[in-house]
């Protein structure tokens, strides 16, 4: 929010066709475009995602190492794919203003860090579990300390199912982020909620076209980036291991 | 009584219409107020002694609130009256907003809505021009709801209009005054695009206020946690919404008349209306020279300061009011 | 106004006279919530059987078909909801159900298909040695064995449809969601923790149901069976 005193934002002709908005150059630069949107956005998920990493792959693997939390983890998934993101989002926001930390970001960083949090956590948990006792035990019997087992052993050959879980939890987190907008903030989510508020079902359209787009973007981001990091025999392994990112 | 008795599912009724749109509605636009009204102050004026006549035979009328709490209440309250007066009514699960019960009597769905008349202006004539009048307003909406087969009925005298609303040490007291105040400005996506409202503020014709900054809210409460904790320094409200006292806000007077006036009335499905004949429009006229702004303001209390429910609020101000 | 919104006295995070009064409310609110996940799962349910039938058949449509499904699972509910409300009536149920159901399909097709793909060849090899024809053997051998993926991610998407449901009271649709923005417009906790605790408890009923009914249709793989 800068104080600069600018011209507000115009507001989208009711009956504008979808090109025309698309490609109309105000509909992308300015403080209202869809860039600023968009860096919004990308900035909030790759701060969730990232945290979520942190605070999801240490737990997840030392547990796994462990062999703890075997039933918990099942459970885990049922309670986290029913709890409503934008409940806890919206519950925190009277929270937040009120204790002086404005609209953002604690509610929806919390909202969708929840979300984040357990992909990431069961595909890591589950991806050390499936890493064959053999290899484990060849570690140990080389002499090799439990924490270079679990960093150097189970975590190399689970990286590509641990990054499947990023993957998928990234995703997760671009197409739930537009709540965001119902909440005081912006983002891409704008456009879906100035859409709906008019009215203006290109607004809507085009709020969607960029949040799916960037979701499936991020999904491709994803491979890409596995392709440069993980070894080919990493890769390998996982695809006999078979897919699981679910 | 209990409020609940004429409670049904929304969701399979919803199904059935779909097919069934416009064409009846279409048909049977035309009918005009100005016949019957020389009827209606005649009841108006006792409005308990009509319990005893019962209503004719005639369709379920289905009334739905919009999805906000005094929407909520203000339908609650004409469902059970008209229930309680012997009518076959249904009181749908609240949704939408105003275009949804618009739709509504558009497509079939509903018999019976209740706007604010301001409001229904900006929805039925977007490009018209705004008017502060409530009888010009009337004038200009009761054909545009005829077209879409509605009836609009006598406005209550309640008026819950646009509030700019700012905190208590705000040195403006008008809105003119916020044109040097350099204020961030929080408002409902709708209003952005009104030229009653966002549009008639920053337009160097009417206001002309360079705000320093804009955040688009949920209309709610959230207006009045955003405005309290400084996150905006103005928003638009409504006059009868109780935070307004609670948290010591004042409402800026809207000295060039931009605001609508937004007293509620009742629309009738004309097809519904003709059914039931005189007798449902002088009990609804009845009803609605009844509801008052204090009224209004005071159902908000309760469901939003006490956090009653709706139901309860109406049917507890329709026994004080002998109305049931 | 310092004072915590949380600790204010008659809004608490929950009160427990709100729940006993309006427990008509709540009662249809669970009934409604859970005829918007059946109906969803059913139709859900029936399309990617079609589609994974398809899959099976023609293996070159998988990818198209994994790609359009992920597609569609990524699309923000909200805003899906917005968009077909003009398309079928801004309160319809098929608004409502429509998105439900596409966001089931991912899960659906790619858990049918690899419960089918799992079938041993040996195994379809001597059903066919006995004599079975392609749909005899479909239904008593390839269904059964496959039925244990089929049950996982039937109970996956269940799941996520309970969650969902409740975005739906945007557009109209009653269900748990309803308590949950009935709540936030007026800022009034009680409903919100209802509305959100009952629809985790929700899921998590319909999961363990569904595992139930899976353990009771496939007693073979009983013993065999690791973790979900």
């Amino acid at each position: 929010m800068n104080g600069a005193a600018r011209p507000t934002q115009a507001a989208v002709r009711r009956d504008i066709g979808f090109f025309e908005w698309f490609f109309s150059a105000d509909t992308w630069w300015g403080n209202n475009g869809i860039l600023e949107s968009l860096r919004e956005t990308v900035v909030l998920c790759a701060a969730v995602t990232l945290v979520a990493v942190v605070l999801s792959v240490p737990v997840a693997s030392v547990l796994a190492h462990l062999r703890r939390a075997e039933l918990s983890t099942t459970w885990l998934v049922s309670i986290s794919r029913a709890v409503p993101t934008f409940a806890i989002a919206a519950l925190l926001v009277p929270w937040s203003l009120r204790s002086g930390r404005g609209f953002e970001p604690i509610p929806i960083f919390t909202a969708l860090l929840l979300l984040a949090l357990v992909p990431i956590y069961l595909n890591t948990y589950t991806a050390i579990r499936q890493v064959p006792e053999g290899a484990v035990d060849a570690a140990r019997a080389l002499g090799e300390t439990e924490l270079s087992i679990l960093t150097r052993v189970e975590l190399a050959l689970a990286a590509s199912l641990v990054f499947a879980g990023v993957r998928v939890a990234a995703i997760q987190v671009v197409a739930t982020e537009p709540i965001r907008a119902f909440l005081g903030g912006d983002g891409l989510g704008r456009y879906v909620r100035d859409g709906i508020g008019q009215s203006n079902n290109t607004l809507v359209v085009g709020g969607i076209v960029l949040i799916g787009g960037l979701a499936a973007l991020t999904g491709l981001a994803f491979v890409v980036l596995e392709r440069l990091v993980l070894p080919n025999g990493v890769r390998r392994l996982a695809r006999q291991q078979g897919k699981r990112t679910t | 009584m209990n409020p609940h008795s004429t409670r049904r599912r929304a969701g399979l009724r919803l199904l059935v219409p779909i097919l069934t749109l416009g064409l009846v509605a279409a048909a049977c636009g035309g009918d005009d107020s100005d016949a019957d009204t020389t009827e209606v102050p005649a009841e108006t004026t006792a409005p308990p002694a009509e319990t005893t006549a019962p209503p004719a035979e005639g369709p379920t009328i289905r009334v739905r609130g919009q999805d906000f709490s005094e929407a909520i209440t203000i339908a609650e309250v004409y469902g059970q009256y008209l229930d309680a007066k012997g009518y076959d009514v249904e009181i749908l699960t609240p949704a939408g907003f105003r275009t949804e019960a618009i739709d509504g009597i558009r497509n079939a769905d509903l018999d019976l809505i209740i706007d604010y008349i301001g409001g229904s202006l900006t929805a039925l004539a977007p490009d018209g021009e705004s008017l502060s009048d409530a009888d010009e307003i009337m004038a200009v909406i009761g054909p545009l709801y005829a077209e879409i087969g509605g009836t609009l009925l006598d406005y209550a005298p309640a008026i819950d209009g646009d509030a700019f609303v700012v905190r208590g040490d705000s040195e403006a007291s008008t809105i003119s005054d916020v044109a040097d105040l350099d204020y961030v400005f929080g408002a409902s996506a709708q209003c952005f695009e009104r030229p009653q409202c966002f549009l008639g503020y920053t337009d160097p014709d009417v206001y002309g206020i360079e705000f320093s900054d804009t955040v688009t809210l949920e209309f709610g409460p959230l207006l009045g946690e955003a405005l309290q904790a400084g996150e905006v320094d103005a928003v638009v409200w409504n006059d009868t919404a109780p935070q307004i006292d609670e948290f010591g806000f004042k409402v800026l007077e809207d000295d060039l008349g931009l605001h609508p006036a937004q007293n509620i009335a009742p629309i009738v499905r004309t097809e519904v209306l003709e059914a039931y004949g005189d007798q449902l429009r002088a009990d609804l006229d009845a009803l609605s020279a009844m509801i008052t702004t204090e009224d209004l303001l005071a159902w908000n209390v309760e469901t939003d300061l006490e956090f009653r429910e709706s139901a309860a609020v109406a049917t507890e101000w329709l026994e004080a009011n002998d109305l049931i | 106004m310092a004072v915590s919104l949380l600790a204010q006295a008659r809004n608490p995070i929950i009160r427990w006279e709100w729940i006993i009064e309006e427990w008509h409310q709540i009662q249809s609110a669970i009934f409604e919530h859970l005829r918007l996940t059946v109906l969803a799962m059913l139709l859900g349910l029936v399309v990617s059987a079609g589609l994974a039938a398809i899959a099976l058949r023609y293996r070159w449509t998988l990818t198209p078909i994994t790609a359009t499904t992920s597609l569609i699972y990524t699309l923000p509910s909200v805003a899906l909801f917005a968009l077909l409300a003009p398309v079928f009536g801004n309160l319809s149920l098929y608004t409502a159900v429509l998105p439900l159901a596409g966001y089931t399909l991912l899960i659906l097709v790619t858990n049918i298909v690899a419960g089918f793909q799992a079938v041993p060849p040996s195994v379809r090899d001597a059903a066919e040695g006995m004599g079975f024809g392609p749909a005899r053997r479909i239904w008593t051998v390839d269904l059964p064995l496959a039925l244990p993926f089929i049950v996982t991610g039937i109970r996956i998407a269940t799941v996520s449809t309970v969650g969902m449901v409740t975005v739906a009271a945007i557009i109209g649709q009653g269900g748990l969601g309803r308590l949950i923005f009935s709540g936030l417009r007026r800022a009034f906790w009680t409903p919100m923790t209802v509305g959100a605790s009952l629809s985790i408890i929700l899921a998590l009923l319909l999961d363990a149901l569904i595992l139930g009914v899976g353990v009771l249709l496939t007693p073979w793989a009983r013993r065999r069976r690791a973790t979900s």
